[in-house]
């Protein structure tokens, strides 16, 4: 193997410039993973009809498809409904300066809200019944109850695969480089460009991913462990 | 837009005819991964010594990276191991490093499930196989394995819905699957329609992954027969 390691070296410092581009994707498109997988667990949870069969369906169908279809499917598509909105409220769609990054977050968050339905609802109905009758009995509200006796207990068990979840998207975020989106992955296949030294730009971004990785990894690992104290069953006195 | 009904219907045939090529590329590191995701296993439950190391090394970076950068490394880098032996590989098929890339890949994925799996099972049913004079052999094929494989199930059936979904990345490289025509197809009538033929693609990937999931339903049934209550 003759490998152009001075370059590699010289390569580091720029593919790392981009790290923040690929967290920040990560960290943008898991807040609207969220937000989806809220509003759609809700709407399982409650049972709402009609819409409980269609959010269902959408998330089955999403699971089912991959994600480099939704990607392209989203960079394809939403610019022509950007384009339906041309003039509403002011809005003005540039056509010259498409938000790539906006198109990936829109297909990660929709991809990863489907995951994360299936958390939200099953980490809420894993916490008792009881304790939602025990906080009505003090006189709580349904959105005191909720905020400060539910939720917090349904965070914990959610936990473990949220945590599994973002190591996942973390990994899938390299998929934007495909629809144009200057993340961590073609941002090393760029800085290849002057000397064609391909292959070391990607075991740059390679390295970088794994280290970044693993690091996340321990630091959930810590935070689990953290977490795990609040799990413990309430000793009878 | 105004006509992508027809497009839709156009590139469907067309797609369903690579249906066979994306099944191989999801067949093959099945059967690798099952091979070799076991020996990665049985390594990484036993004693710590350099291959425990080595492959625990090997488990860490293939599920560390992306599988795309993955796929990338090993298109621009094995033909360069290659270089110094004197044998030419870039001509080989693009589908050849995508599979090499990801029978790697998925062995990792698929050695971590099975070796949560051996530490869930009950370890004194292998001591009740010795004691009825089992060799060991025998009770890898009769207690160990089927006892692994269905707790690891429920995980493999991810795994297998995962790698399905991530054979449709391949086309970066030049593979021509289902995504990799439909990709030529919006290369074709640039500039409209390229939704409906992604929806194309899209209804034969979900429909391919309903069949895996009726599959795994009907095995999940098969390894936990025993399970049956007997009425």
């Amino acid at each position: 193997m003759n490998l152009n390691y001075k370059f590699m070296l010289e390569d580091i410092p720029v593919v790392l410039k981009a790290l923040p581009v690929t967290l920040e994707l990560t960290f943008i498109s898991l807040f609207f993973a969220l937000v989806v997988a809220a509003i759609f667990g809700i709407f399982i949870l409650k049972k709402v009809p009609v819409v409980y069969h269609l959010v269902i369906a959408l998330n089955t169908f999403i699971k089912g498809i991959p994600l480099i279809v939704q990607l392209l499917f989203c960079y394809y598509a939403l610019p022509y409904i950007l384009r339906m909105f041309e003039g509403f409220l002011g809005y003005h769609y540039d056509q010259k300066h498409p938000s790539y990054f906006a198109f990936a977050v829109v297909a990660f968050a929709f991809n990863y809200g489907a995951y994360l339905t299936d958390v939200v609802v099953s980490s809420y109905r894993a916490v008792e019944r009881e304790q939602l009758e025990a906080a009505y009995s003090i006189g709580m509200g349904v959105w005191k109850a909720h905020i400060f006796i539910i939720i917090p207990q349904a965070v914990v068990i959610a936990l473990p695969n949220l945590a599994n979840y973002f190591m996942w998207l973390l990994k899938a975020t390299s998929l934007a480089s495909v629809v144009n989106v200057f993340e961590l992955l073609s941002t090393a296949r760029a800085s290849t460009a002057v000397n064609y030294a391909i292959l070391e730009g990607y075991l740059v971004a390679a390295g970088i991913y794994w280290i970044v990785c693993i690091v996340v990894e321990r630091g959930l690992l810590y935070l689990n462990r953290r977490m795990s104290r609040y799990r413990g069953e309430v000793k009878a006195v | 837009m105004w006509r992508g009904h027809e497009l839709f219907a156009e590139s469907l045939p067309v797609l369903v005819e690579y249906i066979p090529i994306t099944l191989i590329y999801f067949m093959i590191p099945t059967v690798v991964a099952l091979i070799l995701g076991a020996l990665i296993c049985a390594v990484r439950v036993g004693k710590k010594n350099i291959l425990y190391y080595l492959v625990s090394l090997f488990v860490s970076f293939f599920r560390g990276t992306p599988g795309l950068v993955q796929i990338y490394l090993v298109f621009f880098g094995l033909p360069k191991l290659f270089e110094p032996f004197g044998i030419n590989i870039n001509r080989w098929d693009a589908g050849i490093f995508y599979l090499i890339a990801t029978c790697c890949n998925f062995s990792s994925f698929v050695s971590e499930a099975m070796r949560g799996a051996y530490e869930a099972i009950d370890k004194n049913q292998i001591e009740a196989g010795y004691s009825i004079g089992y060799s060991r052999w025998q009770c890898f094929w009769h207690v160990t394995a089927p006892l692994t494989m269905q707790i690891a199930l429920p995980n493999l059936k991810n795994l297998e819905i995962d790698l399905l979904k991530g054979t449709a990345v391949a086309y970066v490289i030049g593979v021509v699957d289902v995504m990799g025509r439909a990709d030529k197809i919006i290369a074709q009538h640039r500039g409209y329609g390229q939704i409906w033929i992604l929806l194309a693609a899209a209804v034969i990937y979900f429909l391919i992954n309903v069949a895996i999931e009726v599959i795994f339903n009907w095995l999940t049934a098969f390894f936990s027969r025993h399970e049956r209550g007997i009425a």
